[in-house]
């Protein structure tokens, strides 16, 4: 009886609790996810980052939740007026992995899932081995949105390519189209399936995971939406991404939060797309690796 | 062929045709029901394995992020490719008038039938969420491969089956006439309705026969596009291997391979089991011999410009994807695909000895191995060479191999096959009596006359 | 699964430890390598600079301890494990860089990564700085926006002596809100009377109907809070392209093209008219049975 009222609470628990005192990062506690434990003035929360805290009872009031086929209808609508790019730096990228570990939690992916994976990568074979960060390209002339039979997938008017579990029947051709192997797909239960169970459906953050059907990376576009930053970009240490809205010509660093300007940053850098060469328009732009500023460390592997 | 003028002779012959084309469905005997035994043995077996897989997930195949199309999409383009032959046989022979085809085509259609409908099945057994299959309908993206795909599909079935079923109407109304103290009442009754209150008059058979040249003609570009479509399934991405525009005829030409062998198969199957002896004779095995071999030359034809062009280039990706083809892990199934199922067949289909039906029907066989071979490698080695490294997976990940599950449903989906041929087998007759007797210079007006006078 | 979880945590873990207990060694020849460089204002005043550009946003504040959260922990310039470094080894690990460490020979010239440890430098104990930071002034700024003249129209004062009278020949800091922060997007002086004029570069961007809001701040030798002002029609109209529209092959059937749905159409639809009048031929089939009775 008393864990069915804590699973309905649980349901309506929103984001809105006052938390600095807390925890020292106030994002810590964002969309929290589920108690833990219920002992007197404390509980537990899980933390949209994964982290388990514990907050004074009386610091939290449910907020309202949207209902499934409302996060599903302003899932599908986006962001007005935006237009998300990211640019990765691979002269900052040493391989430290927060990205991809804050991104797994986020996103409730198990270990071998990766909406971001950061790959060794070597172009030639004489040339210099470097990390690369490849999330979701969002394509603007996505091959993954093309093939979709039940439009499952799909674009949106800011650029985010999103997925919709709860109507993805599971074909895996998105999988087949993507050439940058972004997407993953639920062969299993989800991680912490049992725990989530009954947790409306957040499209934008792919949330719960389903099995049978496809999940990738979306920009948190849950975290856009507060106005935040995605999770990789928050979380990287070396100041590796940038982010931000094209048409404000404007990226923001993940880690110096230093706001500059997009069309400057590019070109001063040569950035680049990846395999331009296919057409597939991406969102995602690179900074060449050139004096990058960590050695390259692992022995580099031909793994293609 | 001449007619028979005589009255007598006429009833003669067709009572013997008619008792020989019947006996697969009167005959009863242990065989019969030890081979239903086996293959309904199977299907529980696959089923079984099929909810193992809802249940789980479809973790329990071999499939995983990057080889995310495994063995069941193989199978896939294995059944729509067989089922091919039902448009080659039965619409391309018959509009070129070549009249050895007429025997054939019946096994053509239950062939065409039986793995068109299985290609359905296996699609749904690779979906990650077939409960909700009905989202293809609900949802259905316009400009999706896969939509066209169940589109022509559904219509290619539909159509193969009423080309199925209208020669049949005449042979339905003989045995419903002629078998009355031969089989079971629910049997008859069947007959009974299925043949339309068939009576043989003239303004009848005229609208069959108009019937089936309407349905001939609509299967060609039916067919034509089942098997290009599916090949779209592929050419429609960017991937190494796939991402070529000869696919599409490429495809179909290595589908008329794979289904004349199948027809060759099951055509000495009934010979054999049935003593058809005098009806599929040695000469149209014969010729269809010679059919192989030209559909045969003209997938040589294709192949050589598939693998030869990328080859000669060897560009970043595609290099590495023949690499793999040619000298790398799968050059043992390539190479073996290659010869024995192309190469082989055709020099020695060549020599009038190997075209006799029990040397034609072992090479048959293994042509259909070595064809179900090349979809393997066809789906397989491209999607385990991405263009990017497949890195921070487990070692599963990077290379495919089918579970015990794989196999399971596999076998299934073969057996399901096995089934529908079966029964249709077991149900109507595996050549066109009327047809047939018509050939031989039998009067119609015999065949609805009653027999018992 | 869990278990292979697991094992990657007590990995890291062990990772970790290992360099926290792992004493960076530097190479006895480059351990006591001598300051090329003066240590005087300029050089340190330089090496300010840099820090705050390259090292600050790990390291922190100076004697703050705000540095980044990781592991291991950046550490603070001002403290004593950092200062136990000679110069020689402050210079070779900001070179060379280990593990979360950047190595910035690439990036960072010879010259100014002895700027750097000169500025680092200033912190030691043993030391007399040669920069010292003034205490903090509180101070105010009043600004406007000109919406006309495209003008930022600032005025700045800050405390003496517990009044506040005008803070004349002050740079001042002028942003633009974005929506994960503000762009810096010039400065400007203040005159004697502490005030200053800044004008709006045409290449700035706003919203659709092109509002800004424009940020002033000072620099960080005064306390005092940055201006966020109204939103003003100074910038450039935001273009926002529309990236489905009808005829795109990725969207939705509601912008299918036109020829992709009449050819889907039109092929389903002639193949099953010819079945359904196949079908009608059957039906004709059984009629002309029963009729001939």
């Amino acid at each position: 009886m008393e864990k069915n009222t804590r699973r309905k609470f649980m349901k309506t628990l929103g984001a809105s609790i006052g938390v600095a005192s807390v925890a020292g990062s106030s994002s810590l506690l964002n969309s929290c996810a589920k108690i833990e434990s219920n002992n007197g003035d404390k509980i537990k929360l899980l933390t949209s980052s994964g982290e388990l805290v514990e907050v004074d009872k009386s610091q939290l009031k449910p907020a309202e939740m949207p209902s499934l086929t409302e996060f599903q209808k302003r899932g599908r609508e986006g962001l007005p007026g935006k237009s998300w790019v990211m640019v990765i730096d691979l002269a900052k990228c040493r391989n430290a992995r927060q990205c991809m570990k804050a991104c797994q939690n986020h996103h409730q992916l198990r270990p071998e899932q990766h909406h971001i994976n950061v790959l060794q990568m070597q172009d030639a074979e004489h040339t210099a081995p470097y990390y690369m960060p490849k999330p979701c390209q969002h394509c603007d002339n996505p091959p993954c949105t093309k093939v979709c039979p039940v439009n499952a997938t799909f674009k949106r008017d800011d650029g985010i390519v999103l997925i919709d579990n709860e109507r993805c029947i599971g074909c895996r051709f998105c999988i087949a189209a993507c050439p940058y192997s972004a997407r993953v797909f639920n062969w299993f239960e989800p991680r912490d399936a049992e725990k989530y169970k009954g947790v409306t459906y957040n499209i934008e953050a792919n949330v719960p995971q389903k099995k049978g059907t496809i999940s990738k990376c979306l920009f948190s576009a849950d975290r856009l939406r507060d106005g935040k930053l995605p999770s990789c970009v928050s979380a990287c240490p070396n100041g590796v991404y940038w982010f931000g809205d094209r048409n404000e010509d404007a990226v923001t660093n993940g880690t110096t939060k230093e706001t500059v300007n997009l069309t400057a940053l590019l070109k001063q850098n040569a950035a680049y797309t990846l395999m331009e060469e296919l057409g597939t328009k991406p969102r995602v732009y690179y900074l060449p690796p050139k004096d990058r500023a960590f050695p390259f460390q692992e022995e580099i592997k031909n793994d293609h | 062929m001449e007619k028979i003028e005589s009255a007598a002779e006429s009833r003669k012959l067709l009572n013997k045709i008619t008792n020989d084309l019947t006996r697969s469905i009167v005959k009863k005997d242990e065989l019969t029901r030890f081979w239903f035994f086996i293959l309904i043995m199977f299907v529980i077996v696959g089923l079984w394995g099929w909810i193992v897989q809802i249940k789980t997930g479809l973790g329990v195949t071999g499939m995983r992020d990057y080889v995310s199309w495994g063995m069941y999409i193989a199978n896939f383009v294995f059944f729509v490719a067989v089922s091919l032959i039902g448009f080659l046989i039965s619409s391309a022979l018959h509009l070129l008038k070549i009249p050895w085809a007429k025997p054939i085509s019946r096994v053509a259609e239950q062939v065409a039938i039986a793995f068109v409908a299985l290609a359905g099945i296996i699609i749904v057994m690779d979906m990650g969420r077939p409960d909700r299959f009905m989202n293809i309908f609900l949802h259905g993206r316009f400009a999706s491969p896969i939509i066209w795909d169940v589109t022509v599909i559904t219509t290619y079935l539909a159509i193969s089956v009423l080309l199925f079923y209208i020669p049949l109407i005449p042979d339905l109304a003989i045995l419903r006439d002629k078998m009355s103290d031969k089989l079971p009442k629910w049997q008859l009754t069947m007959y009974k309705i299925l043949s339309l209150g068939w009576k043989g008059s003239a303004e009848q058979y005229k609208t069959i026969y108009h019937a089936m040249r309407v349905l001939m003609i609509l299967i060609i570009p039916v067919g034509l596009s089942i098997h290009t479509v599916t090949s779209w399934l592929f050419a429609a991405t960017l991937r190494s291997g796939w991402d070529t525009a000869i696919l599409g005829p490429y495809f179909v030409a290595g589908a008329f391979v794979a289904g004349t062998a199948a027809v060759i198969m099951v055509m000495y199957v009934y010979r054999l089991r049935y003593g058809l002896k005098d009806y599929f004779e040695d000469f149209h095995f014969d010729y269809m011999g010679k059919l192989l071999v030209f559909v045969c030359l003209v997938y040589l034809y294709f192949n050589v410009n598939e693998y030869l062009v990328p080859g000669y280039k060897m560009k970043e990706a595609d290099g590495i994807h023949l690499n793999e083809l040619f000298q790398g892990n799968y050059s043992g199934v390539f190479w073996i695909v290659q010869v024995a199922g192309l190469i082989l067949p055709i020099f020695l289909l060549l020599f009038s000895y190997f075209r006799k039906p029990l040397p034609i029907s072992i090479i048959s066989f293994v042509v259909l191995i070595m064809a179900w071979l090349k979809r393997y490698i066809i789906v397989i080695p491209t999607l385990e060479h991405p263009f990017l490294p497949v890195q921070n997976v487990p070692g599963i990940f990077q290379h495919y191999s089918p579970t015990s599950i794989e196999v399971m449903i596999t076998i299934f989906s073969f057996v399901a096959a096995l089934i529908i041929i079966s029964v249709l087998a077991k149900l109507f007759p595996v050549i066109t009596i009327w047809e047939y007797a018509s050939e031989k210079g039998i009067d119609k007006k015999y065949l609805t006359e009653n027999d018992k006078n | 699964m869990n278990n292979k979880i697991s094992y990657i945590i007590i990995a890291i873990l062990f990772l970790s430890v290992q360099s926290f207990a792992q004493e960076w060694l530097v190479p006895g020849d480059q351990r006591n390598i001598k300051n090329p460089l003066e240590y005087n204002l300029d050089n340190v005043q330089k090496g300010k600079d840099l820090y705050l550009k390259n090292c600050k946003s790990c390291h922190g504040d100076p004697g703050k301890n705000n540095a980044l959260p990781l592991v291991p922990p950046p550490v603070d310039i001002t403290s004593e494990k950092m200062q136990k470094n000679t110069v020689g080894e402050l210079f070779y690990k900001i070179t060379n860089g280990r593990g979360g460490m950047p190595q910035f020979k690439t990036n960072i010239s010879e010259d100014d990564r002895w700027r750097i440890v000169n500025y680092i430098m200033n912190f030691n104990p043993n030391r007399e700085p040669v920069l010292v930071a003034a205490p903090k002034v509180k101070a105010k700024i009043m600004a406007s926006v000109n919406e006309k003249e495209r003008k930022v129209e600032v005025f700045a004062e800050h405390e003496v002596k517990g009044k506040y009278s005008s803070l004349g020949n002050e740079q001042i800091t002028i942003s633009a809100k974005k929506y994960f922060g503000n762009i810096k997007i010039g400065e400007v002086t203040t005159d004697n009377n502490g005030r200053a004029e800044f004008n709006i570069p045409e290449s700035l961007i706003g919203d659709e109907e092109g509002n800004v809001n424009m940020v002033v701040s000072l620099g960080e030798d005064y306390i005092a809070e940055a201006v966020l002002l109204e939103e003003a029609k100074v910038g450039q109209n935001k273009k926002v392209q529309k990236l489905i529209k009808p005829g795109i092959l990725w969207s939705t059937n509601e912008n299918i093209q036109i020829w992709l749905l009449l050819s889907y159409i039109g092929a389903v639809g002639a193949a099953w008219a010819a079945i359904a009048y196949v079908v009608f031929q059957l039906i004709k089939v059984k009629r002309l049975g029963k009729t001939e009775h």
